[in-house]
């Protein structure tokens, strides 16, 4: 790509090798999760080449990439295995919210020496944006204190961190985010929930009796440093869909070229070449956005936020269809587990819901334009 | 020239007005019973996913995806008790002898609900369906009678049918592509019968059935001439099932693997041969002056199968688009957005309001195509007024002291060949055929488009298993590929119903 550094090259193709070495083999048994053992092998690997800690800052051991390295590294792995891709936006999410909150004191805290991914990623419900709808956890200041009580649905890597970064509501401000001991007292871990897809990057239900939270930045503004973290990271969670479609077209063409059908390779078919277009030209063009939205974010470009949100909304959705299309190519075997090309329908369709329900991201996305915000120059 | 003279050539001309309107024409032959009979199918499909299958369907789905290699019979006992596996199979032959056209309702009905226990349920029908448009009327009646004997002793007895092969899916569905097809599984003839060597895959239900009918080729390298059908039971030497597949979804309902080994079957479970269509009353001289060689009655075999249960599988994709409009409204109406709740946006209840039409238009497709059947396809005796209330109205203990004797004659059997495989005019397949396909590639388009509208509403609550919605998508995408992909559905829609406009073009030679 033309302006891409050398040092984001080598990155790409690091995270490129680590997903062909790591995350083709055993896929169809690490999915198999939670009726299969986690993947904490992998989830080891990858904290030690730094997945989890991309954009974290030098002072907490991270490596401060812009967030065109994290889109790089979630593309890669995502087109072969996007659990691992679900655990490295979750890590980057809840790091950008303590950074948005200024709150890396806390973190650095928290996660010194960090020798586990356990350390370094604080679990968060990522397919949720928390002002959508009113909150059932809690907070209430007790002698400077805070006591969460309710429930913290569909908490990313809840039972595999031993941090949770969980919004919380209360009486009179609106919702804030509490730094969670996930080992402390009155915090009650469910079992993992099954889900669509991203097997691998499992969730629980959390429900809390009165646990211990550590206040994340100030009281009540917890619907601005999520909203600023989306403005930066809606491109990473582009990027993550933009792997997967690729991931999927790479597969149907080399089976098109395989199988056999009324006497010829099914890619010489020419209806299976329109269907084989459409998605190597969503691919192409989710690939563009992609790393034109990421430069945006890093250089703050004019629109940069908007610029990457749009990113998310419009690659999101061409994932769903590229991967449907994905499955189709390949008949009655892109619908076995044998393929991949089933995982990917349904992480396709289960990263849509990154960051909250689309169309209401859709709605937050022209209110701002709406309320005066410049798309484009 | 009178007027109306005038009138009718020009309704002829394309698109053909009966064609194209085939609830109109439909209607004034159609007996006043089938519209109480689809009433009552909708009915007790609304009791069974009540009483059974609103707590199962999450239990099965799970259990299956913890262990992919579970045989859920007690599935099978309860559609049985149920008496699901006798209802559309006629008094003639021991079953209830419900209207075919019943069908197709109930089976949106169960699907609304889940995916898998509708395709267990109802691919014992594709099962029947592939045997019953074979005409042999001897073996239809004793196999349906064991059927209905399962049902009497509790010890299912289903019919699984068996077309697809390693090598062998899109074009087993059509005789152009399967002259040029890579299919393997052979049957040898050999004194007294044949001996059958080669694999089935995907077979739905094949683990759970009794019974299965095998689609095989007498020559390879001819398989569009030399197509033959057979009917295999359990425990027949030399027939072993294989791998289960582990599919994305419709969990419930295995997809096994057949396999056959040096397998004898006997000519008495033959049920029909493309390469003697003389000596089984198939060459009448109907056929001969349209000049239907073994190939034209292959797709025809084809035809006459698809044509019933491509409108069943489009009933599948509107049910499973009203499921998942259901749980998009449900959950709509528990959430609060912005103070209020989601049902109040103007821009979910035209969301929702999509999404109903959606449904509403997959069930239009199938009742049109099922129209087309009844009037065109291999049922259609069944659907003259004198025909249906005398089945109707005699009760079955009736047609049980004379029908087995009577349908073991093989005059029998020529009679109906003559009478529903040879009378059915080419217009009429092709035009059930047609609206077969467009009713599956409309209505399973329609479904999945739903479950991903109902995912977007519903965001992370959508994901989880325990709302229902995700397992909807998952289901719901079997449906765009088996019984034809959409693709090749497509391209029968192109043959059948739009290239009488384009009489030039030429079809599966791309």
């Amino acid at each position: 790509m033309i302006g891409m550094s050398e040092e984001l090259r080598l990155l790409e193709g690091m995270a490129r090798d680590f997903a062909h070495k790591e995350l083709v083999e055993g896929r169809e048994e690490r999915d198999r999760y939670p009726f299969a053992p986690l993947f904490e092998e992998v989830l080891a690997k990858a904290h030690e080449v730094g997945f989890f800690t991309i954009l974290s800052p030098e002072e907490t051991g991270g490596a401060a990439e812009p967030v065109q390295a994290l889109c790089l590294v979630l593309e890669e792995l995502c087109r072969e295995d996007a659990s691992l891709g679900g655990a490295v936006f979750t890590a980057a999410l809840s790091q950008e919210l303590l950074r948005q909150s200024g709150s890396e004191e806390a973190f650095k805290k928290a996660s010194a020496g960090a020798a586990s991914p356990r350390e370094v990623l604080p679990a968060f419900p990522s397919f949720h944006n928390p002002s959508d709808t009113p909150l059932s956890l809690q907070a209430v200041e007790e002698g400077g204190a805070y006591r969460l009580t309710g429930k913290a649905e569909f908490v990313v890597l809840g039972n595999v961190a031993s941090l949770a970064l969980l919004p919380a509501g209360s009486a009179d401000s609106g919702w804030s985010l509490y730094l969670v001991d996930l080992r402390g007292e009155g915090v009650e871990i469910g079992e993992p929930l099954l889900s669509l897809g991203l097997h691998a990057c499992p969730a629980v239900d959390l429900l809390l009796h009165g646990a211990t939270g550590e206040l994340v930045g100030e009281e009540g503004k917890g619907e601005g440093y999520f909203e600023a973290a989306v403005d930066r990271l809606s491109v990473a969670a582009a990027a993550a869909s933009c792997g997967v479609m690729k991931g999927s077209f790479e597969t149907a063409l080399d089976y098109a070229r395989q199988r056999i059908q009324g006497g010829r390779e099914i890619v010489n078919w020419s209806e299976v070449r329109m269907i084989l277009s459409s998605m190597a030209v969503r691919a192409k063009a989710a690939e563009m956005l992609v790393r034109r939205a990421a430069a945006a974010v890093d250089a703050a470009s004019p629109g940069w936020a908007l610029a990457s949100r749009a990113a998310a909304l419009q690659v999101q959705e061409a994932a769903t269809e590229v991967t449907c299309d994905g499955i189709q190519l390949l008949g009655g075997n892109g619908y076995m587990q044998d393929y991949g090309q089933e995982k990917r329908f349904r992480d396709a369709k289960q990263l849509q819901a990154l960051l909250g329900t689309a169309p209401l991201r859709k709605l937050r996305y022209i209110r701002r334009v709406v309320d005066g915000e410049r798309p484009w120059a | 020239m009178s007027r109306k003279g005038g009138s009718s050539t020009l309704l002829r001309e394309f698109p053909d007005f009966e064609e194209t309107m085939q609830s109109l024409a439909a209607m004034e032959r159609m007996p006043r019973g089938v519209v109480e009979e689809c009433r009552e199918a909708v009915a007790l499909a609304r009791r069974f996913n009540r009483t059974v299958a609103r707590n199962y369907a999450l239990e099965l789905d799970r259990r299956m995806q913890e262990d992919p290699a579970y045989l859920p019979w007690e599935l099978v006992e309860e559609a049985n008790r149920w008496g699901f596996f006798t209802m559309w199979i006629p008094k003639l032959f021991g079953g209830k002898g419900w209207s075919l056209s019943s069908i197709a309702p109930f089976v949106e009905e169960l699907a609304s609900e889940c995916l898998a226990i509708t395709n267990l349920i109802g691919v014992h029908y594709f099962g029947f369906s592939i045997l019953a448009a074979t005409w042999n009327v001897r073996l239809i009646d004793m196999i349906s009678r064991e059927v209905a004997e399962g049902e009497r002793t509790g010890k299912p007895c289903l019919v699984s049918g068996a077309v697809t092969e390693p090598e062998a899916g899109t074009d087993a569905e059509e005789v152009e592509l399967l002259a040029r097809a890579r299919v393997r599984c052979q049957a040898r003839r050999v004194e007294g019968g044949y001996v059958v060597n080669g694999r089935k895959i995907f077979i739905s239900n094949g683990h759970l059935s009794t019974w299965h009918i095998l689609i095989a080729y007498e020559d390879l390298e001819r398989p569009d001439e030399t197509m033959i059908a057979f009917a295999v039971k359990n425990g027949t030497p030399g027939f072993s099932f294989g791998r289960m597949e582990k599919k994305m979804g419709q969990k419930g309902c295995p997809a096994s693997e057949l396999v056959f080994e040096d397998c004898f079957i006997p000519d008495e479970y033959m049920l029909v041969a493309a390469s003697r269509l003389e000596e089984m009353g198939l060459l009448s001289r109907a056929a001969r002056k349209a000049e239907r060689g073994p190939r034209e009655l292959g797709m025809q075999l084809i035809d006459f199968v698809v044509s019933a249960t491509r409108p069943g599988v489009g009933a599948m994709g509107a049910g499973v688009a009203r499921g998942a409009f259901e749980l998009a409204l449900q959950f709509a109406r528990e959430t609060e957005v912005g103070g209020k709740p989601l049902v109040n946006h103007e821009w979910a209840q035209c969301l929702l309001a999509e999404m109903y039409v959606n449904a509403a238009l997959a069930r239009l497709s199938y009742m049109e195509a099922n129209y087309a059947n009844s009037m065109h396809g291999m049922a259609r005796l069944l659907g003259f007024k004198p025909l249906y209330y005398y089945h109707r109205a005699l009760p079955t203990s009736v047609f049980d002291r004379f029908m087995p004797a009577a349908n073991r004659r093989d005059a029998v059997t020529t009679a109906f060949r003559l009478l529903v495989v040879a009378g059915q005019g080419e217009e009429q397949e092709r035009v059930a055929s047609g609206w077969a396909s467009l009713a599956k590639v409309a209505g399973t388009d329609l479904g999945v488009r739903n479950c991903q509208l109902a995912l977007e509403l519903m965001g992370q609550a959508g994901l989880r298993h325990d709302r229902r919605a995700e397992k909807c998508l998952r289901d719901a995408k079997l449906l765009q590929i088996y019984e034809g992909t959409n693709q090749l559905n497509r391209l029968n829609i192109f043959k059948c119903l739009v290239a009488p406009a384009a009489p030039e073009a030429q079809v599966f030679q791309d």
